[in-house]
């Protein structure tokens, strides 16, 4: 009985250093400006920003030589509209417009040639445009050349069923395959869904990393540090404590996001179970937090571990699968990145906010982050035991 | 402005920066390891998509059908399902991206010259993905359809092969792709990653240079010194520039030798280039340490800062051209837009002093001031 009080007066107490830890951060926090309003920042106008940016070709100026001025190339070019393209200027030398281009004014130039309809009507040769595109930034010229590429053989189509048995070959229908589309968790592909949901993983992996050690840091610069060695906490608590302090403050951010940004600003589908979602980030929080901590014990002061946290943050969060998907990565990035909790945190996230899916379908992508976090977790204190001796 | 005394500043700078070993390592590492990061991670081929399909016709016309796509190196066949359920629940589980489906009496009405509707099922969730594994897709059914109709014209009308194609493709694109001719991602990506990481890397190196020194008190000794604060500056920005070109210089490397993109305009012309906009950035490093009293508030902003400038207004992911004119009026008041234009000029477009003398003037203009607004700022006293 006597021992059984002595424990449970263990346990309390364990419990009670912990908490007066993990308060202490609070108010540490709030106090330390720049860092507080950072998390403002990263939590709520960052994304906002973050999901204006699209990789979809928008506004595309479009400068067109119509040599034929006929209804079918005039046809031709009223296809080139918003929101992809937007025509400046439908009769350009293309001398001028060469050097247009060269400028960076323009990215697509069309040369109609002059017996463009003609030769269209007499149907023995097929009629051809010229088309210019700059390829500067490659992936914006790449969707520009296959848009008009497009509207053009869908003008060719739309031709060859009014006119194909006008040209001898009657013959009705031709077979034809159609793909019918269905998109699924998304079929308004609506973009901000997207880049809203990645960048708050990107953020919540940030304060998940940054937080945590920039606070065990900061006992290092003022020599508090010190203070936590002869006190009567085990190592094992200081490290806790400051995660669990930083996860809370990680999930109210995340929490504000998903809300107020997320589901109200951008009208996200929020389709799965939301406690789910937070239980899993809070395990994410102590799977990643690992790595910050093991930055924490290098660094000696905080110049030096902002400097080693984006030699980890940038890398895990470009290559991770937030914006490539890591099946297009060489063999040998792909092994890395299958060490990165986010690798899963990405599927778990996606999973429950977009595809409304559940732990039975989940648990596998759990288990592995977890299992990477507890080894993180290990040997990040294993070099902080190291260095209280 | 007394010249030794100048020097006497840089020197013990670049003491320091020697000195503190990890900081010396972090100083040139990390646009290295930036370079790399971003190389890889912004050049997006969508490669090896995972993909199942649902045969329910079984003939020849079919399985000929889903080998475009099996034997496509943009796909990686995950295997024939029996039902649209499993096949959804491939895609909840985030296993396949997409599903194709081709329905009974496929072949028996693509050989009468019926249409017939296949559907594809794709996930949704990563849009960028999905366009472009959604094109993969209509150029295979694409290049599917047209060989089709073709045999079908030729064996119905008797038409010669070449007529037929001629019938069903009236009007045809011949496109020319200008200043990056084989649509290599890494092209556009590494030069502009050159402005990127030096927009970010430079003023990181000098904002932490002088708040170092606000933080641990060093810098009261330069407040009681006989130095003028213009000398103090001279001294400080010297070395942390030197620094940022030589990344620079070695970022170029990179950009030609490992990732391979061409360098067609001229190098000296770039150089001197590069070196006033490392002058630039290193003076917004400094302008930011005036604003700040903590290191980590330093990198904080710095990072903040670079990345909307670059991300937002330089024009490397959105053409300036296309920009809002709200935008575009901001991006021309920044210094990246118009050293990013010096950037595609020489190494993509092959240009020089010839084509980029207004950006180069305008960098210049920027450089002088922010070094005279850096100078302005920077008092010699601690306010309190």
């Amino acid at each position: 009985m006597n021992l059984q009080n002595e424990s449970w007066y263990q346990i309390a107490l364990w419990f009670r250093q912990v908490s007066v830890m993990i308060l202490k951060e609070f108010p540490q926090l709030v106090r330390d400006r720049a860092v507080f309003a950072y998390i403002l920042y990263i939590f709520t106008l960052d994304i906002i920003i973050a999901s204006g940016a699209t990789l979809e070709l928008k506004n595309a100026k479009v400068i067109i030589n119509d040599g034929d001025r006929s209804h079918i190339s005039r046809e031709l070019i009223y296809r080139f509209r918003a929101p992809y393209f937007d025509v400046v200027d439908v009769d350009m030398h293309p001398d001028a417009a060469l050097r247009s281009l060269d400028h960076g004014d323009a990215t697509l130039f069309l040369d109609i040639p002059a017996n463009f309809n003609e030769t269209l009507q007499r149907g023995q040769e097929p009629a051809v445009i010229q088309m210019l595109v700059d390829t500067s930034i490659a992936n914006l010229g790449y969707l520009a050349a296959s848009y008009g590429t497009q509207i053009s053989s869908e003008l060719g189509a739309e031709w060859v069923g009014q006119h194909l048995s006008a040209a001898g070959a009657s013959v009705g229908s031709l077979p034809q395959i159609n793909n019918q589309r269905r998109i699924r968790f998304n079929p308004d592909i609506n973009e901000s869904w997207f880049s809203s949901i990645s960048e708050l993983l990107a953020v919540i992996t940030v304060a998940c990393i940054f937080l945590p050690s920039i606070a065990m840091v900061r006992e290092k610069e003022r020599g508090t540090f010190e203070q936590l060695m002869v006190s009567p906490l085990t190592p094992f608590q200081i490290m806790f404590s400051k995660i669990v302090a930083m996860m809370i403050v990680m999930l109210i951010g995340s929490a504000l996001s998903l809300f107020v940004i997320l589901e109200f600003l951008f009208d996200v589908p929020l389709r799965g179970s939301l406690p789910l979602f937070f239980a899993l980030t809070a395990l994410y929080a102590f799977a990643t937090a690992g790595l910050g901590m093991l930055a924490a014990t290098f660094a000696r002061n905080s110049g030096q571990l902002g400097m080693l946290l984006m030699l980890i943050v940038f890398p895990i969060i470009m290559l991770s699968g937030l914006w490539v998907q890591p099946e297009s990565m060489p063999i040998w990035l792909q092994q890395i990145i299958n060490l990165t909790p986010l690798r899963y945190f990405i599927d778990i996230a996606y999973g429950i906010l977009l595809r409304g899916a559940g732990i039975d379908v989940l648990w596998d992508s759990a288990v592995k982050m977890a299992g990477i976090g507890v080894i993180l977790f290990t040997f990040a204190l294993w070099r902080f035991q190291q260095q209280f001796k | 402005m007394n010249l030794q005394r100048i020097l006497v500043v840089a020197q013990k700078e670049a003491r320091e920066i020697l000195r503190d070993r990890i900081y010396f390592a972090l100083a040139f590492l990390l646009p290295v390891v930036l370079m790399l990061v971003f190389g890889y991670g912004m050049t997006q081929e969508v490669q090896n998509v995972p993909i199942a399909i649902i045969d329910h016709d079984r003939s020849a016309l079919s399985r000929d059908y889903a080998h475009r796509f099996i034997d496509s190196r943009y796909f990686e066949f995950k295997g024939y399902v029996n039902s649209v359920k499993s096949a959804e629940l491939l895609l909840l589980d985030g296993k396949v991206r997409a599903v194709i489906v081709l329905p009974e009496y496929f072949q028996e009405r693509l050989v009468s010259g019926l249409p017939v509707d296949i559907q594809t099922l794709l996930d949704g969730t990563f849009t960028f993905r999905l366009r472009t594994i959604d094109g993969y897709i209509q150029a295979i059914n694409g290049a599917a359809n047209a060989e089709t109709q073709a045999r079908y014209l030729v064996r119905r009308a008797g038409l010669s092969s070449s007529r037929a194609q001629t019938l069903l493709q009236p009007l045809q694109v011949q496109t020319r792709y200008l200043y990056n001719q084989e649509l290599r991602e890494i092209w556009s990506v590494a030069p502009a990653l050159i402005m990127f990481i030096l927009t970010l890397t430079s003023p990181l190196l000098m904002a932490l240079s002088v708040v170092r020194e606000k933080e641990t008190g060093t810098i009261y000794n330069i407040y009681s010194s006989t130095i003028t604060r213009g000398e103090y500056l001279a001294g400080k920005l010297l070395p942390n520039v030197v620094v940022s070109f030589i990344n620079g210089m070695v970022l170029i490397l990179l950009t030609v030798f490992y990732f391979g993109a061409p360098l067609k305009g001229d190098v000296v012309f770039f150089l001197v280039a590069m070196f006033i906009y490392v002058i630039w950035a290193t003076s917004l490093g400094l302008l930011i340490s005036v604003i700040v009293k903590t290191q980590i508030a330093a990198i904080l902003i710095t990072v903040i800062l670079a990345m909307v400038l670059v991300m937002q207004f330089s024009g490397m992911m959105i053409p300036v051209s296309s920009m809002s004119d709200t935008n575009n009026m901001i991006a021309h008041s920044m210094a990246p837009m118009h050293f990013n234009n010096i950037v595609t000029q020489t190494f993509l477009k092959g240009g020089g002093l010839i084509s980029s003398w207004r950006d180069l003037v305008t960098l210049i203009g920027f450089m002088f001031g922010f070094l005279a607004l850096g100078y302005l700022l920077f008092h010699k006293q601690s306010k309190s």
